[in-house]
């Protein structure tokens, strides 16, 4: 049988029905009675053989008094041993639609005699399982013991995903046959129907791959016609093409016990053997046994680990709130604990996009990719809760060359408006298997099949996946999802009682700054105009009263002027801003033609360059140059050749406009308060002026996003830079989470 | 020049104000007879030639010296009522404030005012500023800001 012939074998053998042989193995015989016992309606070939008496009344004689009790109420199946005329036999009994179906195989003296010895090698199993272990460690000691309960060389146990994909978790063998450990194989290498078979009958034996079929007669089932369903009878024959396969593989004889776990299969112990062999029905009870209780340690633990993965996520979650509720803003929270992050769902990467800003932890595609995806899921499912696939590559093409990182995704929207996501994820699948056995070796001489080409199989049936988010996972997403929106409404209502409060503060501001401005100044203005008066009036006054007087006047005007500055001061905080394109070149030109008159006979060398563009408010940046170059002119005032330089420069991200000047200077050590109001570094006497300039010229700046600094140092002049984004900073339209 | 001078209506609460105003305007030497009011509703009666000015010469002001700040009618509230009365409206009206406040600024162009002069503490420079206004009120005053 070459490859090909074999793959339509297969392909046939999934469609068999397979439960409808029409014969049986031949170590044990099969009778159908009517339901009501008085009648035998089919019987195997062997019956004589094994029971001693012809498929007729006699042996159905026989059979009246074990069945009796049960032939009244037949709803489970029946097991019990019977004597014919000496012979001991393990009677079988099924009830169905076609009949009471009853299978008996012989037992002798030493079977009986082994089944004192299985109860307590069973015992021992129970006490050698290890409460902590997993479920690989119980099922490794499950199939230790089957090996010894049986004799068979090697004992997989065979465990089926959510796909009905085959894993090999666990193996027991005497090294006479290949392990198999760790290998993958895909659904169809046990097609729906056979998992069915198994599910109903927990323990299956092929004694001998080379057995004559034993037919049962008449073929079709006198109640209803049809082939008669063999579904509940162990002793059922096997498809020709699996007893091809065992003959090939050199495993001519083999058995299986069902995991069933909560009606589910879960899996197999899955036992072969290089040498015919039969179990005494003891033995098969034993093992039936042995699976029951492996199914009830698996089931344990998997409740076990299942709510200590719940336990685990709510604490992750827990840790992950009480984080972003301290941390300044949500992404920071998250950063802090990337471990909780990424636990929290078990993933293998994690980010969250906000306002396209993207952090992440772990292995995630990259943020362009990550920026595409939530404006994808957000077009996908607009504000959905929690979504997730574990085949992100074929449904969403930026993400194709993302299979080490990104085959599964599961996402949180956070915003209803806007594509700001919790994001994780699991790579794909195949990247992620743990590959013990080398499938070359365990392919056979032959090179045919079978775990090699399986592998192969399974891989091309995986590519592109991750692992399964599970119903946990998508729990605790949407848990922390709630969390996280619950936190943002905290978050926005503290922002709202804030701006509140701020706009109560600057209304107050704004009231008293506007009656200083109508009731500081009057006074001053009333001081200095009398003053003027009086000195015009009185011709003569002397003139140490005249000087009393202009000091009066002097002392008036320039309280006036400070209370000037600090209303301009204010007011520069509370008026918007009218961006735009400014010339500079323009600017400085006006600015230059308003000083004309200070510079008055002075020699000034004026250096001014090429000043490119700036995006700003025209008239606070004319205040801001006027101000710089102000300051230049009077501290070159002692000069005999001043010197001021004016330049600009277009950088990246911002244009950058510097003044120098060979002035005074100052010490560096006194930069920090330059820019404070009313700091002044000079006195008075030398250099007139409230202090306030260099202030308004940082506000200023700072109100465009941008910065100023100075540099100088004493006698040996001034430089002032100040830079400005060239775009400018987005409005400040309140984010709807970050902050 | 002949005839009688219409007469420039001051509208001036603040003593200290109005001494200084009316000595400014002394200065200018203008010859038009000055009329003062110490309130908002005053300026209006007298407008209106009703009330305590029921008898008043006929004829409206050539121009009017507004201060921001009034008792009972505010200043802007007078020039509203101005600026929105067909009969009033051609009558120039000066606002003279010591508000630097942007927002009045902004509301008395928007009421339709013809100048808006800040007081300057320098008593020179206001004097400068009336005589300047004297001759015609629009050469100081402040241009219009923008709006938005």
């Amino acid at each position: 049988m070459n490859d090909a012939a074999l793959d339509a074998a297969l392909e046939a053998c999934s469609r068999e029905p397979i439960h409808l042989p029409g014969s049986i193995q031949p170590h044990g015989a099969l009778l159908v009675l009517s339901i009501d016992g008085r009648t035998l309606l089919q019987a195997s070939d062997n019956v004589p053989a094994i029971t001693g008496r012809d498929a007729g009344p006699a042996l159905l004689d026989a059979l009246v008094d074990p069945l009796q009790d049960w032939l009244a109420a037949p709803d489970a199946p029946l097991h019990r041993q019977v004597s014919i005329d000496g012979r001991r036999l393990q009677l079988t009994a099924h009830a169905g639609p076609q009949g009471a179906l009853v299978e008996l195989e012989p037992v002798t003296e030493a079977d009986a005699r082994t089944l004192d010895a299985l109860y307590p090698r069973v015992q021992r199993f129970m006490d050698a399982v290890e409460p902590e272990g997993d479920i690989v460690a119980v099922s490794q000691a499950a199939a230790r013991e089957l090996r010894v309960l049986t004799g068979f060389p090697r004992v997989l146990v065979y465990r089926f995903d959510e796909d009905w994909h085959g894993t090999v978790i666990a193996e027991d063998g005497d090294g006479s046959l290949p392990s198999y450990l760790d290998l993958r194989f895909p659904a169809s290498d046990i097609p729906a129907q056979a998992r069915e078979l198994y599910r109903r009958n927990r323990v299956r034996i092929i004694p001998d791959a080379n057995y004559e079929p034993v037919p049962v007669r008449p073929a079709l089932s006198p109640v209803d016609g049809r082939p008669l369903d063999l579904s509940a009878v162990s002793l059922r024959s096997v498809s020709p093409v699996h007893l091809e396969y065992m003959r090939n593989m050199g495993t001519p004889s083999s058995m299986s016990v069902s995991i069933v776990i909560d009606g589910r299969l879960w899996g197999l112990m899955s036992c072969h053997g290089t040498q015919p062999r039969r179990l005494s029905p003891p033995v098969l009870s034993a093992c039936d046994f042995l699976g029951q209780i492996l199914a009830l340690q698996i089931g344990a633990r998997e409740r076990g680990a299942d709510a200590r993965r719940r336990l685990k996520a709510k604490d992750a979650e827990a840790e992950l709130l009480a984080r972003m509720a301290r941390a300044s803003t949500l992404q920071a929270g998250l950063a802090e604990n990337p471990e909780a992050w990424l636990s929290l769902v078990d993933a293998g990467g994690a980010a969250v996009v906000i306002d396209d800003n993207v952090l992440t932890a772990g292995r995630t595609p990259d943020s362009d990719v990550l920026r595409s995806l939530v404006s994808w899921l957000h077009e996908q499912a607009r504000g959905e809760g929690v979504w997730s696939t574990d085949t992100l590559p074929s449904r969403f093409a930026p993400a194709a060359g993302c299979g080490d990182s990104a085959c599964g995704v599961l996402a949180a929207s956070i915003s209803a408006l806007h594509p700001n996501y919790v994001l994780w994820f699991r790579p794909e699948l195949v990247h992620t298997v743990r590959w013990g056995g080398e499938p070359d070796k365990a392919a056979d001489a032959a090179g045919r099949l079978r775990p090699r080409r399986s592998f192969a199989q399974w891989t091309q049936l995986v590519r592109g996946r991750s692992a399964r988010w599970h119903a946990s996972d998508l729990a605790a997403a949407e848990s922390l999802r709630n969390g996280i929106i619950h936190f943002v409404l905290r978050r926005a209502e503290e922002r709202a009682a804030l701006s509140e409060q701020l706009h109560a503060t600057n209304r107050e501001l704004e009231a008293f700054s506007y009656s200083i401005s109508h009731d500081l100044r009057a006074p001053f203005r009333h001081i200095v105009g009398f003053a003027q008066l009086l000195r015009e009036q009185d011709e003569n006054l002397s003139a140490q009263s005249v000087r009393y007087i202009d000091t009066i006047i002097e002392a008036a005007l320039s309280a006036g002027q400070l209370v000037d500055d600090l209303l301009n001061f204010s007011q520069l905080g509370r008026s918007t801003l009218d961006i735009r394109p400014v010339d500079m070149n323009k600017l400085m030109a006006e600015v230059r033609q308003s000083v004309r008159i200070d510079e008055g006979q002075r020699r000034v060398e004026w250096r001014v360059g090429e000043l490119p563009p700036a995006m700003g408010d025209g008239a606070l940046l004319r205040q801001t140059l006027a101000n710089l170059i102000d300051n230049a002119l009077k501290y070159t005032r002692h000069r005999e050749q001043a010197v001021i330089e004016v330049d600009g420069e277009s950088r990246a991200h911002e244009t950058v406009y510097t003044v120098r000047d060979n002035g005074v200077g100052f010490d560096m050590t006194y930069a920090d308060k330059l820019f404070g109001v009313f700091q002044r570094l000079h006195r008075v006497e030398d250099f007139e002026g409230s202090g306030i300039g260099l202030a308004l010229s940082r506000r200023i700046v700072d109100r465009h996003g941008g910065w100023i600094a100075a540099e100088g140092a004493v006698d040996r002049g001034a430089t002032f830079r100040f830079g400005l984004p060239r775009r400018q900073p987005e409005s400040a339209n309140p984010q709807d989470l970050s902050t | 020049m002949t005839g009688t001078l219409r007469p420039i209506l001051l509208v001036e609460d603040n003593p200290n104000d109005l001494e200084l105003t009316l000595a400014a305007l002394a200065r200018c030497q203008l010859a038009n007879p000055i009329h003062i009011v110490r309130d908002g509703a005053e300026a209006l009666d007298y407008l209106y030639a009703r009330g305590d000015h029921l008898h008043r010469q006929a004829g409206d002001p050539a121009v009017v010296l507004l201060d921001l700040k009034l008792p009972k009618i505010d200043g802007l509230e007078v020039l509203e009522r101005v600026k929105n009365d067909a009969q009033l409206k051609p009558i120039p009206v000066v606002m003279l404030t010591s508000s630097r406040e942007e927002a009045d600024l902004v509301r008395s162009y928007q009421l339709g005012v013809n100048a808006f002069v800040v007081k300057p503490v320098d008593f020179n420079t206001f004097l400068k500023a009336i005589q300047d206004l004297g001759m015609f009120w629009a050469v100081i005053n402040e241009p219009p800001p923008r709006i938005g």
